[in-house]
């Protein structure tokens, strides 16, 4: 542990002129707890997950709290090598009520990273797939020779769609070598041919699109329902390793660039926030820190653009989220206390965050519900400002 | 600004009982001094240079500090690392010696013989550039891919040995990063001259730790490709540690003598992006690692581009997190007993405002170059 990276925790700036006041939902990726906590940090509601997010919930208008959770069970048709070592996994939709009573779920061993509940009351997952023999010898790039296993089968997976209905209908499927053009699908020189895609978003856009994101192409793209084809597409050669794309209202999309193995000869890792004109394939803004590595994480990460005009940044390695104005400016920080007994295989004892959400004070899922801190009294004075080391 | 990250700065932890006791010389990069502290962080001596590092300055058995200073008009000013002079200056900053050569660049080595073992850049011939392997298509620098050269200087100036990288290597088998560019084939960042003559070299482009037999030029041994992420500061662990100091009671016998210790940076990793770096100690007679530090959680210890490690007697290791101009000191249970943060920053082009360091060492009060030496805290 760096012991001046992790010294300080919970909110350790914010000025009340400029931050969006309203609150904020983390589902830390190690624990089975997701907290509601206000623009001060004080936690004013909690939900007890069964299972650690897989990656993590979302508080949708009707009031409930929707999140995929990683169950330990696996389906024995995918206990193969090739499968386990995959990133992002899931495996249940759960949708609870405030008070934390199941109100519906839904099972999907494939699934993996994120989901999107859509206007018409569905919802949209992301799951895996594998990928036909046949078309894995047309998929250029990543490390020659890692597709294939010890017994010399090859195994290769990618990303595709389930739209569910609520009473568990699939009505909508998508997958992804039915639809786009292989040669501009090949795979990052580092990277290995186990997974094609490696796809992290879900976002429906108004017109009914699905926007995702596939990290193994630096792309970003969106799909039209009604035939499956790829109408808009953009980042390769301008972001790394990209996640959670959405729609701004400027009809820009705001896209969260990791940037690791970014062929730029820098030398130096960071990350930005870039918000790109879908009509000229422009990029119209874009966060990065002074000094750019300080503002930097490997894998996940997640932008928001909020209300006012900022935009709430998740810098997942460092368990930190912090809103910065169109300018650049740091309006309010936040470094996760969350650790409870996590323990990641390959990063050790983290609290990484795959995305939290900002709301309004006047988000209609609020309405009637009591965000009284007191209510966590206990909790506020273990984890909330209280427990605080700051200066 | 990170702003929780950047609030701490100079010695943010010491365990008194634990740490090894000594004085810790680093050199801000962009800035014109090279510092000397106490483990409380106290300054108790200040070298004023000329010239900005190219990259550090070393406090050399003799008391004299070796320094690679930045001249601003080189001619290949735009890679990193690029220098153009070494000088060595006596405890009160009068030059002693100066070498100048403009295309020298990172690091340097004093031999026991008081000749100094140099790195500079040349031109790869374009019959042999062509057949190299890997790297960014199309990114030389103007046509040109640079590779590095090793020089043997006597004090008189003259060129007493040398030795040029694409005369030994092969361009298929010694192929570039492949998210590098091919403005360069090796960059070369670290070398040390062995006590049996040959050189360890740490070749970062080429993700190969290297000897180099020092009769016939021949690489004796190589490692790395393919496994490595960017190598950095290879230094072979001895019975003997730098000039005067000795192992602590008990620790000698427990130095794996002759592995290498080194620095894998960890920028362009392989399958999983993850941004995080390692120290390892490799035992070249077997490639096996013996021993390897990542720090928990993972992306807590990051220096993509620059930093060092350096055993101490005490057998901690004190570890340099260049990019974070962070130096810590880790024991051998992989506990911090010491850690620091640079205060002095530096705006860079591109890169912003920085405290960024790239080598830093820790002398023990018995070290033979600070003997005599006045080490009270500067105001």
């Amino acid at each position: 542990m760096s012991i001046v990276r992790r010294k300080l925790e919970g909110v350790t700036y914010y000025d009340p002129a400029k931050a969006f006041n309203g609150y904020t939902l983390l589902t830390p990726m190690g624990s089975t707890d997701a907290w509601l906590i206000n623009i001060k940090g004080e936690i004013v509601h909690h939900w007890r997950l069964p299972y650690l997010p897989g990656m993590h919930g979302t508080f949708l208008e009707n009031g409930n709290f929707l999140y995929a959770g990683q169950t330990k069970a696996l389906d024995p048709a995918l206990k193969q090598v090739g499968f386990i070592v995959l990133g992002g996994r899931g495996g249940e939709m759960l949708e609870v009520d405030w008070d934390n009573n199941l109100v519906w779920k839904w099972e999907d061993h494939y699934q993996n990273h994120t989901f999107a509940r859509l206007k018409n009351g569905n919802t949209m997952l992301l799951r895996w797939v594998r990928v036909p023999n046949e078309v894995v010898d047309e998929i250029e790039g990543g490390l020659a020779g890692s597709d294939v296993l010890e017994s010399g089968e090859k195994v290769m997976w990618a990303d595709g769609f389930h739209e569910v209905a609520p009473d568990g209908r699939i009505v909508w499927e998508w997958l992804p070598w039915e639809h786009v053009n292989i040669k501009d699908f090949s795979i990052c020189p580092l990277c290995t041919r186990r997974e094609w895609t490696h796809g992290n978003t879900v976002f429906e856009m108004p017109n009914g699109d699905i926007l995702t994101s596939f990290r193994s192409q630096s792309s970003i793209f969106t799909i039209d329902k009604k035939t499956g084809k790829i109408k808009w597409m953009w980042g390769r050669g301008e972001i790394t390793h990209q996640h959670d794309p959405s729609l701004v209202d400027n009809g820009n999309i705001l896209v969260f660039d990791n940037g690791n193995h970014r062929q730029d000869g820098s030398g130096v890792s960071y990350s930005r926030v870039v918000e790109v004109n879908p009509k000229t394939n422009k990029i119209e803004w874009e966060y990065k820190d002074d000094p750019p590595g300080d503002f930097y994480t490997s894998i996940m990460g997640a932008c928001q653009r909020l209300p006012n005009g900022n935009t709430l940044i998740s810098e997942t390695d460092m368990s930190r989220i912090f809103e910065v104005t169109r300018d650049g400016e740091i309006v309010w920080e936040y470094i996760s206390p969350f650790y409870n007994d996590c323990y990641h295989d390959t990063f050790g004892r983290i609290c990484q965050l795959f995305k939290a959400y900002r709301y309004s004070p006047d988000f209609p899922g609020f309405k009637g519900k009591d965000l009284n801190p007191k209510n966590y009294a206990i909790e506020n004075r273990l984890l909330g400002p209280d427990a605080w080391e700051n200066v | 600004m990170a702003i929780a990250r950047r609030k701490f700065h100079g010695t943010v932890f010491y365990n008194l009982s634990k740490a090894y006791n000594g004085y810790t010389l680093f050199t801000p990069l962009g800035e014109k001094e090279v510092i000397l502290i106490d483990m409380r962080g106290r300054v108790v001596h200040k070298w004023q240079m000329k010239n900005p590092p190219a990259l550090h300055g070393e406090l050399l058995p003799n008391g004299n500090l070796l320094y690679s200073g930045q001249k601003s008009d080189g001619p290949l000013a735009s890679f990193f690392g690029a220098g153009g002079e070494l000088v060595e200056v006596d405890w009160d900053g009068n030059v002693v010696w100066k070498y100048e050569d403009p295309y020298l660049h990172h690091t340097f080595f004093r031999l026991y013989n008081d000749n100094t073992m140099v790195l500079k850049w040349v031109e790869v011939p374009k019959d042999i550039a062509s057949k190299v392997k890997g790297g960014v298509p199309g990114t030389e620098k103007d046509g040109v891919m640079w590779c590095d050269c090793l020089q043997e200087i006597h004090p008189s100036g003259r060129v007493v040995w040398e030795w040029k990288a694409y005369e030994h290597l092969d361009p298929e088998k010694d192929y570039i990063c492949p998210l590098c560019f091919r403005d360069q084939w090796t960059m070369a960042s670290s070398i040390e001259v062995l006590s049996d003559g040959n050189i360890l070299v740490c070749f970062s482009r080429i993700n190969t730790l290297a000897i180099i037999e020092k009769e016939t030029g021949n690489i004796k041994w190589q490692w790395g490709s393919g496994e490595l992420s960017h190598p950095d500061a290879a230094v072979m662990l001895s019975s003997e540690l730098p000039s005067g100091e000795i192992w602590e009671r008990g620790i000698d016998r427990r130095v794996r003598k002759g592995d290498i210790l080194f620095l894998d940076k960890g920028l362009h990793v392989k399958n999983l992006p993850l941004g995080a770096s390692r120290v390892v100690e490799l035992n070249p007679k077997t490639n096996e690692i013996e021993w390897t530090y990542l720090e928990n959680p993972l992306p807590d210890f990051y220096a993509p581009r620059m930093g060092n490690c350096q055993r101490l007697a005490n057998g901690d290791t004190l570890i340099c997190e260049g990019d974070f101009g962070r130096i810590f000191e880790l024991n051998p249970y992989k506990e911090i007993v010491w850690e620091y943060v640079n205060p002095y920053y530096h705006r860079f082009p591109f890169y912003g405002r920085n405290n960024y360091i790239y080598r830093a060492f820790r002398y023990g009060p018995s070290y033979k170059g600070l003997k005599g030496a006045r080490l009270e805290p500067v105001k």
